[in-house]
């Protein structure tokens, strides 16, 4: 009889092997599915910024309006980070030593921008434009949540193609009084309240949520 | 039960905990500490779940792993704001700034688009002559050059092979001490090239005072100066005229390629189109005599091809048939003139006498253009014929050349280097232009420029004759500098820089004040300039000057055009006779039959050889040829015969010891023993793209300079030519040979059906209606499926085939406004271009003179699409408003759509074609695509999408400022370029838009709508104008299916 090829114990091991060949790639793809379902790489996405700005003081407790600072948001697709002038606005005066605001400070004598971290980033083929949304009765919080509570502004929503569609095939819920836009907290006093201001913004202003793809994708 | 599951959320609090399991006593009592510590550890209004399975993973210990999953995340963006905003600059918005291009001496005025501080396409401003708004590829593709990564950025020092990277202000010295030992700078020359710029005018006068020994010469290797001789001879000096061709009905063309090679081609074009809808009371009658194939010949209702010294006699005999119908005479005679048997005999002797009759008819409504090329003479005799014809003031105007003493390109170029050989010129500054590549053959500027003492040259590029200077000096672009210009009739535009210099360059104006020691900057000179020039116009000359910065023209303050008559001519025998016999006999030129007459024209892509470096301009295919990236000699069918040579055939060309080889292609319509090179191939030192003899890049094209002498400036005739064994691949976009014969054939039958015509005759016949779309009937059409309602808008587009006379400045445009990458010359080859929109050029008729039209062709937007039924992932589909969606996306790349295409328009990225742009060399042609519009990489189905990112842009401004969209507010790349304004989109929803006008038009039809795809475009039959006379010639080519639809 010729030489066995395999080593005895093989035999014993097989079907450890079976079971590991046939766990193995469950296991990976149960790792990798959750590892990349959005709600584990989006949501919560909080990056280190350059200063601590925090909304909560300003825009929670201050009460500054978002359009303070964000002053494009109702005429173009950006809604613009603010220059360090609009800071220094303020923090020319108050807290003008603060170490917290060093950044900001050199900012403004050097010229070169105070590089922040982009938190709510769609990919490069989606075209989203904020003007659209935000002189038609969507709220700031309807995407980016309650901002006026946040030390540190972290991505609150999903953002994905089919959270957005949640809402274009369905605005009602998510429509609100133009004078309330800002207003992070504002609610309906009851959701069927929410559904009756919201068709009846939606007849008024004739909004049509598009869901054709060339809408956001060109 | 995990141990893992949440624990306790602020919403439920332990008391509602789902589990029966807890981890501390303190979760178990549910004290007041441990809420508290659960508030501050989970932060309140963030989702638990997400939080916790992050945590959940990086315990599983697959956390290595999984932080490089995290960065499966796309690359964490930076926001960069400005520390100080400008006052109504919006982030990621266009902004428009009036400006305007200088090419070769004739300007155009563009407005540029511009976002976050660059400008990224050029549009025509509506307001300039030269303009009214369109453009020529030429001003398309100017952004690219802005952004080459191959324009000079640093003063170079040369010193026989040295070559070192210097500094302005080490060419500041130099220059000093240059002029300390040429005192009042005698012995120092400027060559500079052509320019319309009051301001360089005004500089330069200031530097003669200053240093009055300083000689000017001024070269082009491609401009006017035949006219300028010919106008200067018949009117005692230059003249430039100025063609109103939208009051003209019937022009005759002597080799004059009004629509694509003559500075004002943007304009005659505009102005051609309003000529050619077929309305009964505007419609033209186009005449065209030339010596190649253009655009001008396939825009003709006649054309007749004749060899360049064929032309010439032409010319003369037009002149003499003229003054015999002004006599009083008749020319029924030779109007009838038989063949002997010989139709081609007849032909062009019956074309004089119809073509004369025609313009004597029409009186002050005619009009003879003659084109660059042909001799003073003619030019002169022309000048006498519109004099003849009284069409001052109509169609023709006149206003006085710029300046009118002095000499010829030729003559300038000549004598510079006859003087720098004679070692009275001991320095020369260059400014722009490459002489040492395109001066002629027998003026060895090239050889003793590098042995002058000084010599510096200032261009964008350092170029071949950069390499023989003592000094490379980088120029600024227009776009990116401060100057002006003035259009011959006055009217004067302020070129405004639309960002700060890229590179360490400086403009003409400032090397030239550098000369005079001027203090000031750019933008003080022009004001200058300006408010002498509006001096008289009132006190309030800041807001003029803001006026005219926004406006981007200023209106010239009188009437400039000149009322001068054209002296008459000695009597110099019959010509007309002349003519008839050299028709008679036959031979076209002197020598064996195996010369050819070598006509040099200018490139419809490279003008001169100075865009030889642009992609978008190389990969751009010539509208009669369709080759791209390279320039073949272009001959007619007859003489491939004689030669026994097909496409792609090197041949060589052989000159006083000098050779060139050319591949050749055959374009029907030249005529016999005529061919047609083109200029500014073939260079050695244009940038990675044209062609760098110093890192291997290979020339593209043949450079045809060798052949090129002083005395035969345009023409040259009995040149040898020998066919050589050698072939080569052809770069052209419209190949017919790779069909085979049976569908070649069936495709030229359907040919009429996909081009459609009309002549203006039958168009207007009271007895029997004219409708385009019956011209091909077909049974009742069907849908398989219910079709969807279209409330709401309806985009469509229309192309009056009429109008198009084939320039392709909307190739280049839509390339511009979509981020469509360039592919290269083998991709080609493949038939792998990428251009949305292509305009193909189609023969009908005899193949020695052949009519030709031209038809753009983009995706139609079929409502009913074959694509769409065949994407297997979703990834084009239909919009409500009647678009065909391509989204780039979701697409994988299977290619089904372009297969199910019967319009061929859909475009594939078979490769990643913008890599080039991510090599760290090439990062700064990033800042030319436009952010609007998805960068595609490799694998991705795209096509044109009626450029949907405008569409957009209105319909969100609209809704912003609550009112609907306007017609007109939306005009797509290719319809604001155009500019014969042949393209016109729309909602067809709207009752009183254009597009739904045009749609109406009885010469409107959809291009295979018998397949029932519902296509969305429209075209509009070409209308042909054929007089009575010769109609015979053009019936014989209506018959249906006879001849060749296209080239074989």
């Amino acid at each position: 009889m010729p030489k066995p090829i395999l080593p005895p114990w093989v035999d014993q091991a097989r079907p450890i092997f079976g079971a590991v060949l046939l766990l193995t790639p469950i296991y990976v793809l149960g790792v990798a599915w959750f590892a990349a379902d959005p709600q584990t790489i989006d949501i919560g996405y909080a990056p280190a910024q350059p200063v601590p700005f925090s909304h909560a003081l300003h825009a929670g407790e201050l009460g500054l309006d978002c359009r303070y600072c964000h002053t494009t948001v109702e005429k173009a697709a950006h809604a613009a980070v603010p220059s360090t002038e609009i800071c220094m606005n303020c923090h020319n005066a108050i807290a003008a030593e603060s170490p917290k605001l060093a950044a900001v400070r050199d900012s403004y004598a050097s010229g070169k921008p105070v590089p922040w971290g982009r938190v709510h980033d769609l990919p490069d083929f989606v075209y989203f434009d904020h003007s659209a949304h935000v002189n038609r009765g969507v709220s700031c919080v309807e995407c980016h949540d309650r901002v006026d509570r946040m030390e540190r502004v972290f991505q609150s929503k999903t953002l994905r193609m089919g959270w957005c569609l949640e809402c274009h095939r369905n605005p009602d819920p998510h429509l609100r009084p133009q004078d309330q836009i800002t207003n992070l907290g504002w609610q309906a006093e009851s959701p069927e309240e929410q559904l009756r201001i919201g068709q009846e913004i939606r007849r008024r202003n004739n909004i049509q949520p598009s869901t054709d793809c060339s809408t956001c994708h060109r | 039960m995990s141990p893992l599951d949440p624990i306790a959320s602020p919403d439920h609090g332990p008391s509602a905990r789902r589990s029966p399991y807890w981890r501390t006593l303190e979760e178990l009592a549910d004290t007041p500490q441990f809420r508290e510590m659960l508030a501050k550890e989970f932060p309140y209004g963030i989702e638990l779940k997400g939080v916790h399975r992050r945590r959940w993973l990086q315990l599983m210990g697959a956390s290595l792993a999984l932080a490089g999953l995290g960065g499966c995340r796309w690359e964490k963006e930076e926001i960069a704001p400005f520390v100080h905003r400008p006052v109504g600059r919006i982030p990621g918005k266009a902004e428009h700034y009036a400006t305007a291009m200088d090419l070769a001496g004739t300007p155009i005025g563009l407005v540029a688009t511009c976002v976050d501080g660059r400008p990224i396409k050029l549009e025509g401003n509506p307001g300039h002559p030269m303009s009214l708004g369109g453009t020529d590829v030429f001003a398309q593709a100017a952004v690219l050059e802005l952004y080459d990564p191959d324009r000079g950025q640093d003063v170079v020092r040369r010193e026989g092979k040295r070559r070192e990277i210097a500094s302005w202000d080490a060419y500041r010295e130099a220059l000093g001490r240059f002029l300390q030992s040429a005192p009042e700078g005698r012995g120092l020359a400027i060559l500079a090239e052509a320019s319309c710029s009051p301001t360089l005018a005004r500089l330069r006068h200031a530097i003669s005072a200053r240093l009055p020994g300083i000689s000017w010469f001024e070269y082009e290797p491609w401009s006017d100066d035949n006219a300028r001789l010919g106008t200067g001879s018949a009117f005692g000096r230059p003249l430039q005229p100025f063609y109103r061709l939208d009051q003209a009905r019937v022009i005759l063309s002597l080799d004059a390629d009004l629509f694509g090679g003559m500075p004002g081609s943007v304009r005659w074009t505009r102005d051609f189109a309003a000529t050619r809808d077929g309305s009964p009371d505007r419609m033209s009658r186009l005449y065209v005599v030339e010596s190649g194939h253009t655009t001008t010949g396939a825009s003709a209702d006649h054309r007749l091809p004749l060899s360049p010294r064929r032309v010439v006699l032409f010319a003369m005999a037009m002149e003499a048939a003229v003054r015999r119908l002004a006599a009083g005479e008749t020319l029924s005679q030779l109007a009838e003139a038989e063949s002997g048997g010989n139709p081609g005999k007849a032909a062009p002797v019956r074309f004089l006498a119809v073509a004369a009759m025609d313009l004597w008819a029409a009186g002050s409504r005619g009009l003879v253009a003659a084109g660059p090329a042909m001799p003073p003479e003619v030019h002169a005799a022309v000048a006498r014929i519109n004099d003849l014809l009284k069409n001052r003031g109509t169609t023709l105007l006149y206003y006085p050349a710029p300046d009118p003493d002095r000499p010829t390109h030729v003559q300038a170029v000549t004598s510079l280097t006859e003087a720098m050989g004679a070692g009275e010129i001991r320095g020369l500054l260059i400014l722009g232009g490459n002489p040492a590549f395109n001066a002629p053959a027998d003026v060895p500027l090239a050889e003793r420029l590098p042995k002058l003492e000084f010599s510096a040259h200032l261009s964008g590029y350092e170029n071949e004759t950069s390499r023989l200077c003592g000094w490379y000096l980088p120029q600024v672009h227009f776009l990116e500098s401060w100057g002006d210009v003035q259009a011959w009739d006055g009217t004067y535009s302020v070129v405004q820089p639309t960002i700060a210099p890229l590179r360490n360059g400086k403009s003409t104006l400032e090397i030239l004040a550098m000369l005079g020691d001027m203090v000031g900057s750019p933008e003080q000179w022009v004001r200058e300039t300006f408010a002498a020039l509006t001096a008289e116009e009132g006190d309030d000359a800041e807001s003029r000057w803001a006026a005219a910065l926004q406006r981007g023209c200023h209106p010239p303050s009188r009437d400039y055009a000149v009322p001068d008559v054209a002296a008459a001519a000695e009597a110099s025998g019959d010509a007309v006779a002349a003519f008839t016999e050299a028709i008679r006999t036959g031979t076209s030129q002197p020598g064996s039959t195996a010369d050819l007459t070598i006509v040099f024209r200018r490139d419809a892509s490279v003008f001169d050889g100075r865009f030889a470096n642009s992609g978008w301009l190389q990969e751009f295919p010539d509208p009669m040829t369709r080759w791209t990236w390279g320039n073949p000699l272009v001959i007619g069918v007859g003489t491939a015969r004689r030669l026994g040579c097909q496409d792609g055939r090197l041949v060589r060309l052989e000159l006083d010891r000098r050779s060139v080889e050319l591949p050749v292609c055959i374009l029907p319509g030249v005529p016999d023993d005529t061919a047609v090179v083109f200029l500014g191939y073939g260079r050695e030192a244009a940038g990675h793209v044209g062609g760098l003899a110093d890192e291997g890049v290979p020339p593209v094209g043949v450079n045809v300079h060798p052949l090129r002498t002083s005395a035969d400036w345009f023409v040259r005739e009995s040149v040898p030519v020998r066919v050589l064994g050698k072939k080569v691949p052809i770069p052209s976009v419209q190949d017919h040979h790779l069909i085979d014969t049976v569908g070649l054939a069936s495709r030229t039958e359907r040919l009429g059906e996909l081009v459609r015509e009309v002549t203006f005759q039958r168009l207007h016949d009271p007895d029997a209606h004219y409708s385009a779309e019956h011209e091909v009937h077909h049974p009742p059409l069907e849908s398989l499926w219910t079709e969807p309602s279209h409330d709401g808008h309806r985009w469509g587009l229309s192309v009056d085939l009429s109008k198009c006379v084939g320039c392709g400045a909307c190739v280049v445009a839509c390339q511009a406004e979509n981020n469509i990458p360039v592919v290269g010359k083998e991709r080609v080859v493949r038939g792998r271009e990428m251009h949305w929109i292509r305009v193909d050029r189609y023969f009908r008729g005899d193949e020695d003179n052949p009519q030709s039209v031209h038809q753009p062709v983009m995706c139609q937007q079929c409502e009913l699409a074959p694509c769409e039924q065949v994407c297997p992932v979703a990834a084009t589909v239909h919009s409500k408003e009647g678009l065909n969606d391509m989204v780039y996306n979701r697409c994988v790349g299977t290619r089904y759509c372009a297969n199910n295409c019967p319009y061929k328009v859909r475009r594939f990225n078979y490769f990643y074609y913008h890599q080039r742009v991510e090599q760290p060399d090439n990062r700064l042609l990033q800042l030319v695509f436009n952010p609007e519009v998805t960068v595609r990489s490799r694998g991705v189905m795209e096509k044109c999408t009626y450029c949907v990112q405008r569409i957009q842009g209105a319909k969100i401004a609209a809704r912003n400022e609550g009112r609907a969209v306007a017609d007109g507010e939306i005009r797509t790349a290719c319809q604001q370029a155009c500019p014969a304004q042949a393209i016109v989109f729309g909602d067809l929803a709207d009752e009183q838009s254009a597009v739904r006008r045009e749609h109406a038009s009885a010469r409107a039809y959809g291009m295979l709508a018998e397949l029932n795809v519902k296509p969305r475009t429209k075209y509009l039959a070409r209308v042909r104008n054929p007089h009575p006379l010769l109609a015979a010639e053009h019936e014989a080519a209506d018959r249906r299916g006879e001849g060749h639809g296209g080239h074989a």
